[in-house]
Formats: C-alpha cells, structure tokens, sequence
C-alpha cells in the first residue's frame, strides 16, 4: 500500500482541494431540508409568500453555490484519481518493458494486460469514487445524526432504528456478492477459453465432424455460466428495492410516530419535513456502503497484483559501471556455458558447458534436431537470456559489462518466429532506427528480397500489415524481420533459422545477395538446409546441449557421426524444391 | 487494433438491431411482458407514498385522528412492502429474461461459428472471435441491466410522476416542473459531448488494448531493437490520450450531476413559494406542500442517471452490430441433396482439379493445385511427396471437403464431395494431422471427440493397438485429464493419441500427414509401428516426410508446384529416373548430393 501512498502524496493538493470542496458541498445540501422545515412551519403558520421570499431567494443561493462545490469536488478528485492511473499504468508498462524475456516465458499476455488494463482501472476506482464516498459518508452522517436529534432524540432512534438491519443485510450481501460475482467471472472466463480452444481447434472439430458434440458441451457451460449469473442477478436485483426501503420506512415511522409527536406539541410539521429530508440524504451513503466495501476490497487485491510486479527486479540490466567496446570487432566466445531457462531450473539443461570461439567477420552454423539448444545458444550473445554458468564474450568482454542498448544495438538477431507489429511495411523494418531512416529501410528491403513482394503491394513500403502480419506469407514476415535486422547494420549478425519458410531458391538468392553482408560481419547462422550452412566457415553440431561435431562441411561429412545422418534426413520438401 | 471503425457515430438506438434483438427475447415474451407490467405496479406503490404521507398530515394530524393515522400507517405499510416485492420482482425478471435470451443468443452464434467455412478462419484472428461471444454478449447483458430496459421504465415513471403532481394541483405541479425546459436543454448539450466523449474513451482504451497486445507479445523485438524508450513514448501517448478523454467526461459528468442537482433544490424553491401563497389562500394544506418536495426528488432521480445509461445504449448498438454482422457471415455450403452411403469403401478420385485459397475476381487467382488427376482404389496405400507449397496438404482439405475446388471434381467413391453430407463425409475420413490438436479434457474424450457410439472398449482398445496405452496408463488411464491441452506430453505421444482417435472412428479412409519433427528414438518406434497398423486395410493417403513411409506405399504421387509431376510405385519411379529417383539417391548417398543439389 505505500505505494499508493506515494501517488497519493503526488496529487495532495488536488485531492486536498477536492476534499474541502466537498465538504462545502455537504454542509450546503445538509442546510437544505432545515431551510425546509422554516419555510414549511412558515407555511403552517398561515404566513404569506412575503415571509417564504427570504427563505427561497437562500435555497436559491445555497443551489447555485452547491453545484459550483459539487463540481469542483468531483472533478478534482476523480482527475486526480484519473491522473493516478495515468502515472501508474505508464509506471507499470515501463517496469515490464525492463524485465527479461525469461519473465514472459512465465506469465499469459492476456494475464499482463488484464493487470495494465483492469487492476489499474479498480485502483483508479478505489482512489475516485472510493475516497469520494469514503470522506463524504461520514460527513453526511455526522451531520444528518446531529441535526435530527437536536430536533427529536427519540424520532431519530426510531426513524434510523431500520438502518442497523440494512447495513447488516448489506455487510451479507456485499460478501455473498462478491463471491457470487467471482464465479460469473470465472464462469466468463471458462467460456472464454473454450471457444478459444473450439476455434483453435476447429479443423479437428470439422474433420471429424465434432460439431454438434461442440455445441452440446458448449451449452452445457453456457448454462452453467447463466445458471451463476442469475444467482448473482437475485442478489443485485436485491439492492435497489433495499435502497427504497430505507427511504420507505423511514418516511412512514416520520408520519405515523412524528404525526403522534406532533399532536402532542413536541414537534411541528416542519420538524417532520426535515426529517424526511435528512432520511433522504442519509439513505444514498447508507447503500454505497455495500458498494465501497467491493470497491475497496477489489482495490486493494488489485493493488497487491501490481506490486506483485513491480517488486520484481528486472534480472537482466545494464550494470552499473557498464561501458561499451570501442571500436568493436566482433569477436564472440561462448566460455564453458551452461544454461537453463528460468521457469525450468530444476530441468536438464539446454546447454551443457559449452565453449565456441567465433573470430571477428567468420560465419558459422549451427545445426542439430528440434531441442538441441540451437536456439538458445544464439539467445545468449544479445542477452535475451544470461548463463547459468560460463561466459559469453564479445572481444573478450562478458556481455554483461556492456550497456544492454549498445549490445543489442551491436548484435542483430532475426528470430525463428517472426513478429511484425500491425504497422507500415516501412516502420516495420526501420523498427530499431532512431529516425525512420528511409534510404536504410529500402536498401534492407532489397536486401532481404522483399522487392518484388512491394511492387504487388497497394502502397509499397507504406502497404499496413494486418494483426502481427496476417496479411503476409510466412516467407514474406520473415524477410521483413531479416530486413529489420539489416537495417540497423550491427556488427553481429545472428540468423535463427530465419529463412525456414522461405522456398529453397529465394533463400539461396537471398543469400547470395547478402554474401558481402555476411563476408563483413561475424554471423552465426541457425539452420536446417544443408545448402544454407554448407558455405560457412565452420559447421557446429548440437545434440542434447553440447557441441558432438565441428569442422567444415566437407570434413564433418566425411568423418562426422551426426553430421551425415542429419544430412541424409533432410525433410524432402527442401530438396524436391530444388527440382525445376 | 481497434475493434471500431473511426467514422462509427455511436448510436444509442437502431431499431434494427432491437427488432433483430427481440427475436431471441421472444422466446421469453411472457417473462418479459411480466416484467414490463410490473412496473406500473413498483411506480403505483411508489408515487402513493408522498401522497399518503399528505393525508396523513393534512387530514390526521390536522384533525388529530390517532386512529385515522394509525390505518394510514397499515396501508403505508403495505405500500412498501409492495414497493419492495414488485421492484424486486420487475429488476430479477428482467435479468431472467437477459440471461435467458443471451444465453440463447451466445448458443447461437456458437452454432453459427462451427458452420463457418475454414476461409474464414483463416482470415479471422481467434481473439476477436472469442470477444464477439464473451465480451459482446455480456456487454448486451448491461443494456439489459442498466440501460434499454430502465430507460423506458424512467420515462413511465417521469409520466407518473407528473401526472400524479398535476392530479394533486396542478398550479404547483406546473410551478415544480418550470426549470424542465431549460434543464433539458442542458442536458441536451451535455449528451451530445458526452457521446463523442464517451466513443472517444471507447476507442482509446481499446487502441491501449490493441497496442499492449503487441507490445508484450513482441517484448523480444522491442528489448532486441533497443527500442523501450519509443515505444514507451508510444504507449505514454495513449495512455494520456486515453486519460484526456475520461478528464473531459468527468468534467460533463461532475457538472451535470451538480446540475441536475441544483435544479431539483430550486424547483423545490419556486413550489414552496407557490404553496405557500396557495396555503396561505386556504386552497392547499402543508400536506400537500411535503408531498411535493418528495415528487421533485424523486423526478430528478433518473434525469441524473441518464448519461451513464446512455453511454450502456451506446456501447450496447456496438456490440449487437458486431455480433449480427458474425451471424450474418455466410455458412459452409450444404449439399442440396445430401447423399449418406450406407457403406464407404475409399475410393478417391480427383479429377482435373484447380484450387487457389483466394480468387480474386479481376486477375488469376494463384493456383495452389493445377489440374491435378489421380484416382486410389480402396485400400490402397498412397504417399505424397512435394515442396512445402507443393499443395500436398491443400489435397487433403479438399478431400475432407474444407475447402472447394474451383474447377473439377474431388469424389470419394464416385458420389462429388460437394453432393455428399458433410458431416457423414468427414466421420468416414479420418485426419491426422503434424501438429495434433488435443482439447482439454479427459484422454478418452480426445480420442472419441463425443462422437456417439464409441463405447469405453474401443477407447482402451485402440489405445493399446496403437501403444498409447503405457503413457496413458502413466497419466492416470483414459478418465485422467490432460492438463493444458498436453502440454504436457510429447510431440510423439501427442502423434499416438491422434492415432488412437483415428482409430477408434473406424474410417474406410485414413489421411496423415507424417511429423518431420524428431522424437526420441523408442517414441519412434512405437509411432512407426502404430502407423503401419493404422493404415492396413484402409485406403490411405499419407504426406511422406520419410523414405521408410514411401518405400511402403503402393504407390507415389510427386506433387511439385501444384502439378502432379509423377505417380507411380516406388519401382517404376526409380526406373523412370526423374524428380523421384533423384530425390532417393539424394538421400541415401550423401557423397554425391552436394553435386546433385548444386545442380538444381
């Protein structure tokens, strides 16, 4: 919670404001009913509109002061309430853009967002609405207590004696509610990861004509879903009638026990009219009670679920007395490494005290099966992930003395799974440039062999790519991200295996096309076709972590063990493509 | 990244949706004309009150009648008992019939989803589909709650309200509703900024969705483009947008409240005036003056709540729009007359079939399969070979009828598969696929897939059949449920279950489409093993990653840039000495394949 309380302190002002705005606006629409009850007994009195003026031309008054209040009070609050969400969501989306990709690995996108969108917007509520009520009901209740028993003790005992009953009907409810409340979401929740499963897998459900099992077990939970909303529905349809009873009762104790009261001269007609009037005032807070326990409640637990982030110190940053390398050569040694993920520490791990010297300007490649820590391998140099144990060196600098942005500036990794983000082809590719950098971005294009690709495009570089590039080939996204890569021109160059679904002959003439790129710059190439990796200067084999082979192509494949097999079990779509 | 076009106006009310609404409420009409009645009742109980509290003071405590006032607190009573049990009654009837219909309508558009050609989920992201049926259908709950529903019970009361001032005097009743005119007014221009306000917020907030999205989805490429800092600069700007649009709806918001507020206090101003000048002319007693100041405050009530309940209506068109427009997407084509053979012996034939995923009507579509002819016999065991792209899989989809050929015929045992009842087509073809797809839920519920009729047995049986059973056994046994869709099993005891479930449908035609992924060497085994049992006696097309699966099959389709380059036996093709035998000595005398694949 002290967390809060520093957003909290930055707004005092506005909050401090808001705060004696309104109570201002309280104490005027507390004066109301009392301005009432004179002009009532006036009225009782047999006295004229001569006598009303006054009182009248003052309600006016207090009218036209409260609503400048009320505004102030409400603004002012529920902005800086507004305010507070601005500052924490920015706060929360710059803290998870610092945390590593280890921690992604462990957590649902949608779970994220749930937090950036929703938990900020209920501890929006909680600071809004929830300090309004939270400082208004008291002042209501002190007031409405104190006026109505210097008017009649007794009359006050008995027209709130319906309230402890109320609030204690709504401390029972705002529980059950609450739980009720959680089941539909959950109930939501359910039904919404079936029709993400059902959808996912709708070729399954077509295939072998699933449908209407789909549809059954679907309604199934539909009628579940609706069976726990209809049992929060009887709760909620509870409280607004709840709310008229208040109102209600408390109208009829006034006429029948102050109707008595006043028979017997101790109270006049005006008298009754200010008590209907307070019991009015008094009824709103009353039921808010209800619903400021929920916003508080939900407030708080949202509040823990964002500290449970921000507590979590980003395990891969920049050091302290980090320094770049100038000038850079693009040396890479991996020394004696050993890594896990960290969501899988107490697994094998995925590389096992590996050591690799790459020479600044050399290619090499890397192959071995699906789970041989390829991947992972190549991870390591831009620090996407840190070691376990061992080193990974640039120039003889372990990559965790240099500057995070300077290394990742230095080393360009096109990824297996290419990712655009729903934007212009050109922004796409200029991603990591400063400016927009147009002469850059259409020589990587063409670099990439996304040239021809443009000239079919309705608007060329500027053609926008739909969700994460729906509109595109996979081939086609992963030249766009090779492009990104090439664009930023860094000294290291690291192919994931990012040309896979491209066909056969592109990737050769991509290639061919980068050949001058790659003669430059260190590269390390991931890979399944032999023709990709045949042409770097060393070959390394991964099996199960470690390093099993190295050598060129030619000597792997006459004294290799793997290297061969791996060579002859070429999928044959790859090679039939080389077929005309 | 926005669900919302920009230029939509965000319409509060479209008859057309409503009337289109109505027809799954009208199962429940009852329910909801009960509900409707009712709420003359809840007012009737409601508007008595100040009018009986008038009485009592006017006539009984005037006259000082204990006893009078005593009966008049027994029938107030019963008005607020009535009060409370017919609002009770009219807000839960009303969400019975909210969750009734939207259940139904949720069911529906569920139904709908399964009819939908594969085309169109191939051009529509999961997510906003997801959203049509949760999100959407919930939003339309609120209109229920919150919006639609009260906003016609507010302007009933509104009536009540001041026919009854008007029914007392109507000097006073005209004097308290003087400020009506201008507060409209008011109100008026306040609804017209909160609505753009309010669509703003919508499409704001939904942009912060669209882009966090990707943001976290891409966290890699931001960290590895060094790139935090802009793309926080990014987000800071509609994250600021979005809390710009909700300052201005405070400030309506905040002024109209107070507004509203304040008029309610002046008009009970002017009354008092008029009363008292009426009191004081012997015309009306104080009674009547109390029972007014109740009536003005309940009349502003709702004028208060309108703009909230507007800006449910709003988003509630929105929702309805998106949802009809999902029911309203063309379903798959149904045979006209659908034929069901009693008995499926596999024969297959393809005849000059053209394909292309997108037709475009102004230029050639791109031809993924071009006049491809072949025809399987039943039980005959063929594998495809070709190039990712080659159409190989694209063969399977018209087989199973996902998708239609543009021109020629696919028929599966001389009947056209467009002829053919869907349904009865795709149980007697049984696909397995690289990527298995498991749902949650139990081993045996993957395996039959709620396909009636196959009893426990079979389960066990093919389970075993396929040697499945020692992991399953290990899980459990077949009741044991997978956790997050098997993610916790192997790619290779992923492939055996998918056997398992082919099996167990006893289809007269197996299509498999071989993993190229390596699993470990026993798993291999099993799945070669598993394989070769599935496919005896059956009619078997099978994508062939591996030699060993070739060398089995009767026969061997070449498929290369959507044309069937070569068909033949496994002998025949090496004789012939063309792509086929090529690709084999490739293969197995890696010496010479840097030549060969060279030359290519």
């Amino acid at each position: 919670m002290s967390r809060l309380w520093t957003y909290l302190a930055r707004y005092r002002v506005r909050f401090g404001a808001g705060v004696v705005c309104l109570v201002a606006a309280t104490s005027l629409a507390m004066s109301v009913p009392w301005l009432w009850r004179r002009a009532v007994n006036d009225i009782a009195a047999g006295a004229g509109p001569q006598a009303l003026w006054r009182t009248v031309a003052l309600l006016v008054a207090i009218a036209v002061a409260q609503a400048i209040m009320r505004t102030a009070s409400r603004t002012l609050i529920f902005n800086a309430g507004r305010d507070i969400e601005y500052d924490l969501r920015n706060d929360l989306f710059a803290h998870l853009e610092r945390l590593p990709l280890g921690f992604y690995q462990t957590r649902k996108t949608g779970d994220l967002m749930s937090r950036l969108v929703n938990d900020v917007t209920a501890v929006r509520m909680l600071l809004g609405p929830g300090i309004l009520n939270f400082i208004n009901t008291p002042v209501y209740y002190a007031y409405g207590l104190a006026i109505m028993c210097s008017i009649d003790p007794v009359l006050t005992v008995a027209a709130l004696a319906v309230y402890p009953v109320v609030l204690y009907a709504v401390k029972r409810t705002s529980a059950a509610l609450m739980e009720r409340t959680l089941r539909v979401q959950e109930g939501l929740a359910d039904l919404s990861s079936r029709v993400q499963e059902n959808l996912s897998g709708i070729h399954v459900v077509k295939a072998y004509g699933a449908e209407a099992h789909q549809r059954r077990t679907f309604t199934e939970m539909s009628d579940r879903f609706q069976e726990a909303s209809l049992r929060l529905a009887r709760m909620r349809s509870f409280i607004g009638p709840l709310m008229n009873i208040v109102g209600g009762v408390g109208a009829l104790v006034v006429m029948w026990l102050g109707g008595r009261r006043v028979l017997d001269g101790r109270l006049s007609v005006g008298d009754l009219v200010a008590f209907v009037g307070y019991l009015h005032l008094l009824a709103w807070p009353t039921m808010a009670l209800g619903w400021m326990l929920s916003v508080f409640q939900r407030g708080r637990a949202a509040m823990q679920r964002l500290n449970e982030l921000f507590t979590i110190e980003p395990a891969i940053a920049t050091a302290p007395d980090a320094s770049p390398i100038t000038p850079f050569r693009g040396d890479i040694e991996l020394r004696d490494v050993t890594f896990r993920y960290p969501a899988r520490r107490d697994g094998p791990p995925i590389l096992d005290r590996v050591s690799l010297r790459i020479p600044a300007g050399k290619t090499v490649a890397i192959v071995g099966r699906t789970g041989a820590g390829k991947t992972s391998l190549v991870q390591l140099v831009p620090r996407l992930f840190d070691v376990e144990s061992g080193q990974v060196l640039l120039d003889g600098r372990d990559v965790r003395t240099l500057p995070l942005a300077w290394l990742r500036a230095a080393v360009g990794v096109v990824p297996q799974d290419p990712f655009l983000f729903s934007r212009t082809i050109a922004e796409n590719v200029g991603f990591a440039l400063a400016d927009d950098g147009r002469d850059r971005v259409a020589r990587a294009v063409e670099a990439a062999g996304l040239g021809r690709d443009l000239a079919d495009m309705p608007a060329g570089l500027d053609t926008v790519v739909g969700e994460r590039g729906i509109t595109l080939s996979g081939g086609q996204k992963q030249r766009v991200t090779l492009a990104r890569v090439l664009a930023s021109d860094p000294r290291v160059l690291v192919l994931d295996d990012a040309l896979s679904s491209v066909d056969a002959s592109t990737e050769r003439e991509i290639l061919d096309r980068l050949r001058d790129v790659i003669r430059s710059r260190t590269t390390l190439l991931v890979a399944h076709r032999i023709t990709t990796v045949k042409e770097a200067d060393e070959i390394v084999v991964l099996e199960h972590g470690r390093i099993v082979e190295q050598g060129t192509h030619e000597a792997l494949l006459a004294r290799g063990r793997v290297y061969p097999d791996l060579f002859r079990q070429q999928v044959l779509d790859d090679e039939l493509e080389a077929f005309g | 990244m926005s669900d919302e076009s920009p230029d939509e106006i965000g319409k509060a009310y479209d008859a057309r949706l409503l009337r289109r609404l109505w027809t799954y409420v009208r199962s429940y009409r009852a329910v909801f004309w009960g509900a409707l009645l009712l709420s003359p009742v809840n007012q009737a109980f409601s508007l008595i009150q100040p009018y009986l509290l008038m009485i009592g003071i006017d006539r009984y405590v005037a006259a000082r009648d204990l006893a009078g006032l005593g009966r008049l607190a027994t029938i107030f009573s019963i008005a607020v008992v009535g009060e409370f049990v017919s609002y009770y009654g009219q807000s839960y009837l009303t969400m019975l019939v909210a969750q009734r219909s939207l259940a139904d309508l949720r069911v529906a558009l569920f139904a709908h989803l399964q009819r939908l050609p594969m085309a169109f989920f191939d051009r529509t992201p999961v997510g906003k589909l997801v959203s049509r049926v949760t999100t959407d259908v919930d939003v339309l709950n609120e209109m229920f709650a919150a919006g639609a529903m009260t906003i016609v019970l507010d302007l009933l009361k509104l009536v009540g309200i001041t026919a009854f001032m008007c029914w007392i005097n109507w000097q006073m009743a005209l004097v308290s509703l003087l400020l009506l005119g201008p507060m409209m007014l008011a109100i008026d221009f306040f609804r017209r900024r909160a609505r753009v306000t309010y669509r703003q917020i919508r499409e704001r907030i939904a942009r912060i969705n669209g882009f966090l999205q990707e943001a976290i989805g891409g966290i890699a490429v931001v960290q590895l483009s060094a790139r935090e800092a802009r793309t926080f600069a990014e987000f800071d700007r509609l994250n600021a947008d979005h809390r710009d649009a909700n300052r201005w709806s405070n400030r309506y918001e905040a002024a109209l409240f107070s507004l509203v507020e304040a008029v309610s206090t002046v008009s009970i101003a002017f009354m008092l005036l008029r009363g008292g000048t009426l009191a004081a002319a012997d015309v009306v007693e104080v009674g009547t003056v109390i029972a007014f100041i109740q009536y003005i405050q309940q009349f502003f009530v709702p004028i208060r709540d309108f703009s909230a309940k507007y800006a449910v209506m709003q988003s509630s068109m929105t929702a309805a729009e998106r949802i009809f427009a999902l029911l309203d997407e063309p379903a798959e084509p149904e045979a006209v007359a659908p034929q069901v053979p009693a008995v499926v012996r596999g024969a297959i034939e393809f005849d000059h079939v053209w394909f292309a995923y997108k037709a475009p009507d102004d230029r050639e579509p791109e031809w993924v399969l071009r006049d491809v002819s072949f025809r399987i016999a039943p039980g005959e065991q063929i594998a495809i070979v070709g190039a990712t792209g080659s159409g190989k899989t694209t063969t399977i989809k018209l087989l199973d009828r996902l998708y239609e050929a543009q021109r020629g015929r696919v028929l599966v045992d001389g009947i056209d598969v467009r002829d053919w009842d869907a349904a009865a087509l795709r149980r007697r073809i049984a696909v397995v696929l690289q990527d298995v797809f498991l749902f949650s839920g139990s081993v045996a519920d993957n395996v039959t897939l709620g396909t009636p009729g196959i009893e426990r047995a079979t389960v066990e049986a093919a389970g075993r059949y396929v040697h499945a059973d020692g992991f399953v056994q290990r899980l459990g046994g077949y009741d044991a449920e997978l956790r997050e869709r098997g993610s916790n099993l192997s790619t290779g005891q992923r492939q055996l279950l998918a056997f398992a479930r082919a099996l167990a449908h006893d289809p007269a035609v197996l299509v498999m489409d071989e993993a190229t992924s390596s699993v470990d060497p026993e798993t291999e085994w099993l799945v070669q093993d598993a394989l070769a049992k599935l496919l005896a006696g059956r009619t078997a097309l099978v994508i062939a990653h591996r030699l060993s699966t070739i060398e089995h099959a009767d026969r061997i389709l070449v498929l290369h840039k959507g044309h069937l380059r070569e068909e033949g036996t496994h002998a025949e093709l090496l004789a012939r000495d063309g792509v086929y035998a090529r690709l084999y000595r490739m293969q197995y005398a890696p010496e010479q394949s840097g030549v060969a694949v060279g030359a290519g």
